[in-house]
């Protein structure tokens, strides 16, 4: 066979270099096809350059009818030339983005209707291919003839398998889903979903099919549905769910504990078995709870959908709260403190450490004073008079200011938290602070407050904690509940 | 003469050749790079968007500016968000508190004392110091409820238990870690190798401190011992060295050679200051270095510290009857002493105080490091002053914005230890990487609650596992920080405390 080979032309030899792998390739579809386990990593790691390597055959085999009906004009007679050219490299690359297909599906969870359509499809694709290329040299008026019908069959095949091949990846109804609804009725295309079952489990009426399988659906099945089923686990029915996958049953009827599926959707984000994976949108706590209730009231196919009432309020297993973090506008917050921003500015260059912004994120202010002692002073509180309205928590103990500063303090009308520690203030301050509506905690520990001066503070309505020393003890006794539980010893 | 020019002129071919001797080859080069780079940018037309590069991070978002005057290097910043806690009150049991003898309560181990270690607890795990098969050993001191929130605790805290609806117990800590120094460096800088920011740096870093006059970061030691990550655990790593922790003694001076020999009086220091000072202005002058500054500030510090810091520490000041609450004895240097120094400290401004308490390592090996003698001392040690802590925390109010941290830097195995084989008088426990329990308290954490859950012997965590990055996350974010926003470019990389593994903010604590 050696000899015949050297001496055959380029063409030959091209069209067995490209026809042994297409046997191959049938052979494998036939003998080994994706039957929706998965395999070895590094057959993954391979067949996923299928989506990217299968583009180029694909452009090529609509680029060739394109060049054909051109070349053939007064204008574009050069395209002809090219058309053997590209019709052999389409020809070798499509064969290349089968195998590449079949290493995908082989080794990825990949089974059902579609994936074999699209299979076989793409094995078709490439013998057109071979086909249109090797009959395109032919001069024979069989040959002559044949051609426009295998590039016109050629283009078909690719749209049809490309087709496939997008419900794969995108989901079925990836071109219906949001087709405008005049095309939708022209073509008769129906509502989009999955074809209904005839099993009494799951129907629209039961608790399952009306709360339970439409979260499976918008959150699980891209990857554990029907084409799609990563570990073998496929959560687009109710037996399916029930079956389970390759790491066993997913739902114990009635203890939710257990229940693996609960587990991993109430895990913390970042844990590595955390579900939906790959930063899909995880379940929000609402459904967890419809979850829990369900699988803990027997995880039943036929239960009604008005069944479980009330869902439990604390339930054993908690979804986990996260916390968020807002992005800071530092212009939005610049304009809030405009007002005021000269002002604090000579404030803070006067009483440096004393008063500063309440964060990065917001206009109010806090002063703390406390740290100067009795370098601070009733001059000194007067003069932030100006700044009043913007205080909301003011720390001044152990500062050597009297009752003297009760109207500078109660000028802080949006004041929330208020200490008065160790300082020589009395009940004449304590009067003064009665129109402090938005305060919520307050000390005065060692001062000269007495009972009475702080009885009638103790009704301001956000007054949530007071923290007085042992001589207030003798005021909580004749106090009622409500207002003794604010006060803190 | 070309020599008759004065040496102290800049054009003294002395001088010249010595400022020029400065200009080493990172001078030139970075220079160069700066002036190519602005020739380049001068050829261009106006870009805008070039300014802003600077201040967003690798994400895209806009960095947080910690930038100060270096005069004042530890002026005092507003967090990022509005904040539940203004200080903290760090309190560490080094060595490893024994959790199944102070918070843990598990009957089930006590139902199987003595009896042989299950094999499953055994393979694959690395112990420092047991052995084959060591048996189990149950709570070596009762156990009861109390107070409202109905935690359980054992009899050797009586003080702390009046506090117990207050605290939030953390009981699934978790660590990588089973030896001390690299433990206790993990938990507090976040890395159990050497070389990085410790809390506190961080902290005061992105917060400064209030009281110019006093170190914001300030670090009291008990146990008689210094704790085995050394003095790191308080170091700044790679963060300007002025955030470093400042190691204060309870009693005595409160740094040592702080104040000034006996004949040197305020006026005189304050001469060799100045005269400091110029010196290092004029090495910042030709150098640069912006640690120059940061000197020159420390100096200052020092002496306004000369003053206040004697005074913040000194306990004579607090009435007998405080003293005797927190059980502190003038002239020792006690935990005692130190929580009381740490309250004076927090009234004061300071943003993060530090207590250290050697000792807890009880292995059982002796008496000082038994569960039967040494650990009972320990106890003894620390209860009063830390309730007495709280106590005056909560009169002040202060409780409020003050978050205090209590715990060690792993647990201890459900296990007796038996080294070598041995089975002395003293019992103890091996260490444990695998659970540890830690409490905290004020700003802004809830009350009377406990996150996580071990199993029934209290070895694996089963529920809510919580990383020691997670507990830092979450004390800067009561602090006001998102954990990932606070960093600072080092070695290319925008380093953080959490470190560069995902980290959680422990929601379920947070009030």
């Amino acid at each position: 066979m050696i000899p015949w080979l050297r001496g055959a032309s380029p063409r030959t030899l091209f069209a067995l270099v490209t026809f042994v792998p297409l046997l191959l390739l049938f052979g494998l579809l036939l003998f080994a096809p994706p039957d929706g386990n998965e395999r070895a990593q590094l057959w993954q790691f391979v067949g996923r350059f299928h989506p990217l390597s299968v583009h180029l055959p694909i452009a090529l085999l609509i680029l060739v009818p394109v060049l054909e009906l051109a070349g053939r004009t007064r204008r574009f007679p050069f395209l002809l030339p090219a058309v053997d050219f590209l019709l052999g490299v389409a020809v070798a690359t499509a064969i290349a983005a089968a195998f590449l297909g079949w290493c995908l599906a082989r080794s990825g969870s990949y089974s059902g209707p579609l994936m074999t359509q699209h299979m076989w499809g793409g094995l078709l694709v490439a013998s057109v291919a071979w086909a249109c290329w090797y009959v395109r040299a032919q001069t024979a008026p069989f040959g002559q003839r044949a051609h426009p019908v295998l590039i016109i069959a050629a283009a078909a095949v690719v749209s049809f398998t490309g087709y496939r091949g997008g419900q794969l990846s995108q989901g079925e109804n990836h071109l219906t889903e949001f087709m405008p609804e005049s095309l939708a009725g022209m073509l008769g295309v129906g509502v989009t979903g999955d074809a209904p079952s005839n099993s009494p489990n799951g129907g629209p009426n039961t608790f399952y099919g009306a709360r339970i399988q439409p979260l499976f659906s918008s959150h699980c099945v891209s990857c554990h549905g029907r084409s799609k089923h990563k570990s073998n686990l496929r959560l687009d029915s109710y037996e399916a769910t029930m079956r389970g996958g390759s790491h066993g049953v997913v739902i114990k009827a009635g203890e939710a504990q257990k229940s693996e599926l609960l587990r991993r959707v109430t895990l913390p984000h970042t844990d590595d078995d955390f579900m939906p994976a790959d930063k899909k949108r995880p379940l929000s706590p609402a459904d967890v709870k419809s979850l829990e209730a369900w699988i803990s009231s027997g995880a039943s196919g036929t239960l009604a959908i008005d069944a479980i009432k009330d869902l439990p309020a604390s339930s054993t297993i908690q979804p986990v709260a996260e916390v968020t973090f807002e992005e800071i506008d530092p212009d939005a917050v610049a304009k809030q403190r405009a007002s005021l921003a000269a002002a604090i500015a000579q404030f803070k260059n006067r009483f440096p450490n004393v008063l500063d912004y309440q964060s990065r994120a917001s206009a109010d202010i806090v002063v703390n004073a406390a740290w100067k002692g009795a370098k601070f002073g009733d001059a000194d509180l007067a003069a932030l008079a100006p700044l009043s309205e913007r205080i909301v928590a003011a720390d001044f103990s152990n500062t050597a200011i009297t009752d003297k500063s009760a109207g500078a303090i109660a000028a802080m009308k949006h004041l929330r938290s208020l200490r008065l520690m160790h300082t020589r203030i009395s009940d004449t301050t304590l009067h003064s602070l009665g129109s402090l509506d938005k305060l919520e905690v307050l000390s005065i520990f060692d001062t000269a407050v007495t009972p009475s001066g702080l009885q009638e503070l103790l009704r301001l309505p956000k007054l949530r904690r007071v923290y007085a020393s042992d001589k207030m003890m003798s005021l909580a006794s004749s106090l009622p509940p409500d207002l003794k539980s604010k006060l803190v010893f | 003469m070309k020599y008759d020019i004065d040496l102290a002129s800049a054009q003294h071919p002395e001088r010249r050749f010595a400022d020029l001797q400065a200009q080493t080859r990172r001078h030139f080069l970075r220079t160069l790079s700066g002036g190519l780079g602005s020739m380049f940018l001068g050829s261009m037309a106006s870009f805008p968007a070039l300014a802003a590069s600077g201040d967003r991070d690798i994400d895209g978002e806009l960095r947080l500016d910690l930038k100060r005057d270096p005069k004042s290097p530890l002026a005092a910043l507003p967090p990022q968000f509005a904040a539940r806690a203004k200080r903290v009150i760090y309190l560490h049991m080094a060595g490893a508190p024994s959790q199944l003898e102070l918070f843990e309560y598990k009957p089930e181990l006590i139902k199987l004392d003595g009896q042989d270690c299950p094999a499953s607890l055994l393979t694959g795990k690395r112990f420092a110091f047991i052995t084959g098969v060591p048996k189990l050993m149950g709570p070596q001191y009762p156990f009861h409820q109390h107070g409202q929130s109905g935690h359980w605790i054992s009899d050797r805290l009586p003080h702390l238990e009046q506090h117990l609806d207050e605290l939030c117990f953390i009981k699934s800590m978790r660590t990588d870690q089973f030896n001390h120094a690299p433990a206790q460096l993990l938990v507090q800088t976040g890395n159990p190798r050497l070389g990085y920011p410790s809390l506190g740096s961080w902290v005061v870093y992105g917060l400064g401190t209030e009281n110019q006059n006093l170190p914001g970061f300030i670090v009291l030691i008990s146990g008689g011992n210094t704790p085995d990550g050394g003095k790191q655990l308080w170091g700044t790593g790679f963060l300007p060295s002025v955030y470093q922790g400042v190691q204060c003694r309870s009693h005595g001076e409160p740094v040592l050679y702080l104040d000034s020999p006996k004949d040197v009086t305020t006026a005189k220091r304050r001469t060799v200051l100045d005269a400091i000072d110029q010196l290092n202005q004029q090495h910042y002058a030709e150098f640069g270095n912006p640690e120059t500054v940061t000197r020159i500030a420390q100096y200052e510090m020092s002496f306004r510290m000369q003053m206040d810091a004697t005074d913040a520490m000194d306990i004579h000041k607090e009435p007998e009857g405080v003293r005797t609450k927190y059980g502190s004895k003038i002239g020792e240097s006690s935990f005692a002493n130190n929580c009381l120094v740490a309250r004076r400290l927090a009234e004061r401004g300071v943003r993060f105080m530090q207590l250290y308490h050697w000792g807890w390592d009880s292995h059982g090996s002796s008496a000082a490091d038994s569960l039967n003698v040494g650990f009972v001392k320990r106890c003894q040690e620390v209860d009063q002053p830390i309730a007495a802590l709280l106590s005056d925390l909560k009169e002040r109010g202060m409780i409020e914005d003050t978050l205090v941290v209590w715990g060690g830097e792993f647990g201890r195995t459900s296990m007796r230890e038996n080294r070598s084989g041995q089975v002395t008088k003293f019992t103890g426990r091996d260490h444990h990487p695998g659970a540890f329990t830690i409490w905290m308290a004020g700003g802004g954490v809830k009350p009377g609650m406990t996150f996580g859950q071990t199993d029934d012997l209290g070895y694996e965590i089963v529920k809510d596992p919580v990383e020691v990055r997670d507990l830092h996350a979450t004390m800067l974010y009561l602090l006001g920080f998102d954990h990932r926003r606070l960093n600072y470019s080092f070695q290319g990389l925008d380093q953080k405390l959490t470190g560069v593994k995902p980290s959680r903010v422990v929601a379920e604590v947070l009030a």
